[in-house]
């Protein structure tokens, strides 16, 4: 899937449907109901890093401009950390809307702007599915390959003070069995993929 | 009762009834009918010559009841009561032998829910015959009824001493009728006394308001009552009695001369009402310069007398020994005709926001509390009128930011628009730079709403002045020292603001005024989902509610700005001018009314009275017959069938029900039972519409399907019925969540009697909504047909039921 490059919006560039997909994503039923207040933009911590505010992509998510929502920066930039949520006056759940274009990008491998993000996910989900928690080295051996020499280097150096503070552990730390994470865990993926 | 003799006269409407229904076979069939004196077909029944023979017929065949089947009833049901009534009446008006009272007269609509919506011309013929069956059978119980008048009480009695008060009172006293102006506060004027200027013209606020409320003073028709709130509301259209409660002032208002002394020697200081907490008063005040009635107060809360037993300095020095300390709270009855609530509006205070918002409060998010450089638009009126300056260090300041939509336009809580914000602000900008030209005014906003006659032109005007204009809902506002950090994204350029600023102004959401919900329930009126009083129509009858003689203006029904409410208190006067002009109310004969003999005043129909018409008196109950909307929810409600409705009665019903269904045949049949004004009205729509449907379905219209009782229903199956359909107006106060209550109760006992409850559907419907009507009657009937037809067996277990009056 390409960008548009053109400055108008055509019909032929929409998804009649897309709306119609999002409102069936958990915390997207009531995308419809946005003021286009820019409250979410104006909260928003990692603006900066974007290339359309989170008010912008909600608009363009109403349009059906699809292609444009799935392979913007900002869905993949978002942090979720709810500040848009806690103050939309509507009462959307921008970052689970947010989630569902993540989860929908890749589904329809829609190339992110950035390359590191959605392996990123990926490792992140899996090395959790295995153990039920984090285990931070091995994340960074799975994205060995993804990262550049000097954001390496960086990552050495913070993982070196981790370790000293007693926060990052060689072993990987394991749930018990008795919590049924595995279980839940299945689940939701399947869940996730029944969708 | 005499015995009977009706005249059937079926129209055929020039083809729009006799091309699909054999109406000569129609005659036929109900000249056979028992009572039947005479039955006749015409082209036009509405025309002269249909109602002259209608007319002839009375005077020549003594006819004393008549039928007529054509069209609805809500087209030309007057036309037909007048046809009866002027029988006999020649054209001087003098002879008057033979007329028959219109309520005589029965109407079987083969029209509109007949002729219209069929098109096999066998089966529409034997429904019209099945209606205008029903129809002669509930003629026979018919009675004579008049409709009464009752003389109507002139004096008003005005609730709420804002602009919308002040201005209604003006009104309605001029007119010349006596006005009782009940205010909570110590002083009338409302929000709009507090104002500095008024858009978009700018005037002085207190210079347009503050003669009205001389004005209304010195009137010789009107009297206010201050410190008082009304506690209960009694009687009828016409004829209320508001009782108030008044709290002590502890001062003579007629003695006190408003010098202040008093003020000068009182120990205690508190934050004061009318400045909104900006600057302190002393405990004994006077609420403003400009009050009416001008006479100090004293605040009980805090008084040092009345706390800790000490102090009465206030006393010793007034001049004019105005300080009555012992003064006590009174009630008072003001018998009126009409009531006029004007309760205005509260803004959204920070502490009523975390209830409204689930705890949540907006104002923190905004910085309001944590720096006194926060204020709200009513604050900054204030502010503008002490002379400009921040609370925080009393320098005037100059970058200002107006932060809109603070609480309104949620999706929880408070939905709508606070529809003065936009104009109040751009009023504010504008007064901002003439009282400190070097200002720097920011107003950020999530739409501009310039609705009214000249605000766009006013935008304009603070465009010219380079206000600068964000759109973009302010996302925090955070103290930084001295100074307010307010962060935003302008979404129109789409990137993030973040500008320091001296004053912050919030234009928080308007609410219902504290207590609308308690006077609501009073005056048995309703509120809207959003808190405010609700006016009978939203179009038509916007400052009228449910009740006659009750009518409403200004904010108390919903945000508005002051020009909009003194077109609103116009038009209230106006209709309480026409309502009391009369001197009489006439009132429907159409009633409820209690068998004294069958009562043992159990008070169960008192319970399900939407108009509080109903009372528990010494000498039993009680249905006044003014306030009795005659919706007959009371009737099947009453345990010892001590209730009847007239004109609706349990006899006309029951043979109207036996009428319509009990003729042979193997088709199944099915009663549908509509509310007369908006269900019946829809149905009547689906045929204007043409829209076809089964002729198994009959309609009967009722006053309220609450009227339909379980014993109807079961007499419906016993006649002949396969299945009953209820359908209300969803204007009604017979409520969705009533009439599924009521139907689920009537189906537990069909249960009893062997009827499936799927033999039994309800809905409510608004009148352009037929197509839900049609939907209801066709898959209603594709079930019935595919259930069977009830056996006669059954049918006559459930007569026998009947007859032995369980």
């Amino acid at each position: 899937m390409k960008r548009h490059s053109s400055h108008h919006i055509k019909a032929e560039m929409t998804d009649p449907t897309f709306i119609e997909e999002i409102k069936k994503m958990p915390g997207g039923e009531k995308i419809l109901d946005c003021i286009q207040c820019g409250v979410c933009a104006g909260s928003c911590h990692a603006r900066f890093a974007m290339d359309y505010s989170p008010m912008q992509i909600l608009k363009m998510a109403h349009l059906g401009l699809k292609q444009d929502v799935l392979s913007s920066s900002t869905i993949w930039i978002c942090a979720s950390c709810y500040t848009c949520a806690s103050r939309c006056p509507r009462g959307l759940n921008i970052p689970a809307i947010m989630s569902g274009f993540k989860n929908m990008a890749m589904k329809n491998n829609v190339p992110a702007p950035i390359a590191l993000k959605p392996k990123f996910h990926k490792a992140f989900t899996e090395i959790v599915g295995k153990y039920g928690r984090m285990h931070e080295p091995e994340l960074q051996i799975k994205l060995l390959n993804k990262t550049s020499p000097s954001e390496l280097l960086h990552n050495a150096s913070l993982g070196l003070r981790m370790f000293r503070k007693g926060k990052l552990k060689l072993q990987p730390s394991r749930l018990s069995p008795a919590t049924h994470f595995s279980e839940i865990y299945n689940k939701a993926m399947n869940k996730g993929e029944n969708k | 009762m005499k015995e009977p003799k009706i005249g059937v006269y079926i129209c055929h409407c020039g083809g729009n009834i006799s091309d699909t229904v054999d109406v000569a076979k129609v005659r036929e069939n109900v000249s056979k009918l028992k009572g039947v004196e005479i039955a006749r077909t015409y082209e036009y029944m509405c025309s002269k010559p249909g109602q002259d023979m209608i007319q002839r017929d009375i005077k020549e065949h003594g006819l004393n009841r008549v039928v007529v089947a054509s069209c609805s009833p809500r087209m030309h049901l007057d036309t037909f009561r007048g046809a009866v009534k002027g029988a006999g009446v020649d054209f001087r008006g003098a002879e008057k032998k033979g007329a028959l009272n219109p309520y005589l007269l029965e109407m079987a609509n083969i029209r509109e829910q007949c002729s219209w919506v069929h098109d096999n011309k066998e089966s529409a013929t034997e429904k019209a015959t099945a209606l205008v069956r029903g129809a002669v059978e509930r003629v026979k119980f018919n009675e004579p009824l008049e409709p009464k008048t009752m003389p109507v009480n002139r004096d008003v009695a005005v609730i709420g001493g804002g602009i919308a008060g002040i201005l209604a009172s003006i009104e309605l006293a001029d007119k010349g009728y006596k006005v009782y102006l009940v205010e909570r506060n110590p002083s009338i004027g409302g929000h709009m006394a507090q104002l500095s200027k008024t858009f978009p013209t700018l005037d002085c606020s207190a210079c347009i308001l503050t003669p009205k409320m001389v004005y209304v003073s010195q009137h010789p028709n009107i009297e206010i009552i201050d410190m008082a709130e009304p506690i209960a509301v009694n009687g009828s259209p016409g004829n209320y009695e508001v009782t108030v409660r008044i709290r002590p002032r502890y001062v003579d208002k007629e003695k006190c001369i408003s010098c202040g002394e008093c003020a000068k020697v009182c120990p205690v200081k508190k934050f004061s009402n009318h400045e909104e907490g900006l600057t302190q008063e002393k405990c004994i005040y006077l609420p403003f310069k400009q009050a009416v009635p001008n006479s100090y107060v004293i605040d009980k809360d805090l008084c040092l007398w009345f706390n800790k037993g000490v102090c009465r300095v206030c006393e010793k020095f007034c001049k004019g020994k105005a300080i009555i300390f012992d003064q006590k709270e009174e009630t008072r009855q003001l018998n009126v005709g009409a009531i006029i609530s004007c309760t205005g509006y509260q803004q959204l205070d920070p502490s009523l926001s975390k209830e409204i918002f689930d705890g949540w409060n907006v104002f923190s998010q905004y910085g309001f509390g944590l720096h006194p450089d926060v204020v709200t638009n009513l604050q900054f009126e204030r502010l503008m009128l002490q002379g400009l300056h921040r609370p925080s260090n009393g320098k005037p300041p100059k970058k200002v930011a107006f932060v809109l939509c603070v609480g309104s336009r949620m999706d929880r809580g408070i939905q709508y628009c606070c529809k003065i914000g936009c104009m109040n602000a751009i009023k504010h900008t504008l007064l901002l730079l003439k009282a400190f030209p070097p200002a720097e005014p920011w107003v950020f906003y999530t739409d501009i709403r310039a609705h009214g006659k000249g605000y766009e032109e006013f935008y304009s005007k603070a465009r010219d002045h380079n206000v600068k204009f964000i759109r973009g809902r302010v996302a925090e506002v955070v103290p930084n020292g001295d100074n307010l950090i307010l962060r935003a994204e302008d979404t129109v350029l789409s990137k993030q603001i973040e500008e320091t600023f001296d004053l912050v102004v919030l234009s928080p959401a308007l609410l219902p005024n504290v207590g609308t919900g308690e006077l609501s329930k009073m005056m048995g009126v309703d509120l809207g989902p959003d808190g405010f009083f609700l006016e009978r129509h939203h179009k038509l009858r916007p400052v009228d509610t449910k009740m006659e003689g009750m009518y409403l203006a200004g904010c108390a029904l919903g945000p508005k700005d002051i020009r909009e409410t003194t077109i609103e208190t116009m038009a209230t006067a106006s209709k309480v001018a026409t309502f009391l002009g009369r001197g009489e109310i006439s009132v429907s004969p159409e009633k409820a009314y209690i068998i004294q003999e069958k009562c043992n005043a159990c008070g169960e129909c008192i319970k399900h009275c939407p108009t509080k018409a109903i009372e528990s008196t010494s000498k039993g109950v009680i249905i006044n017959s003014i306030s009795c909307t005659g919706c007959g929810i009371c009737v099947p409600k009453c345990p010892t069938d001590a209730i009847d409705l007239k004109q609706s009665t349990d006899a006309q019903l029951m043979a109207q029900i036996h009428g319509t269904s009990m003729e042979d045949g193997d088709k199944p049949r099915i009663l549908a039972f509509l509310e007369k004004t908006t269900a019946y009205g829809s149905a009547d729509l689906a045929g204007q519409t043409r829209v076809l449907y089964s002729p198994n379905v009959r309609i009967i219209p009722v006053p309220s399907t609450g009227r339909v009782g379980l014993k109807h229903v079961l007499h419906s199956f016993a006649s002949g019925a396969d299945g009953v359909i209820l359908i209300e107006g969803d204007d009604s106060p017979f409520r969705e969540d009533n009439l599924r209550e009521h139907v689920n109760s009537m189906k537990k006992e069909l249960s009893k009697f062997g009827v499936e409850s799927l033999r039994v559907a309800s809905t409510t419907t608004t009148l352009p909504q037929y197509d839900k009507v049609v939907n209801l009657f066709q898959t209603f009937n594709d079930r019935i047909s595919k259930m069977g037809r009830i056996s006669p067996e059954k049918r006559q277990k459930i007569a026998e039921a009947l007859a032995g009056g369980k």
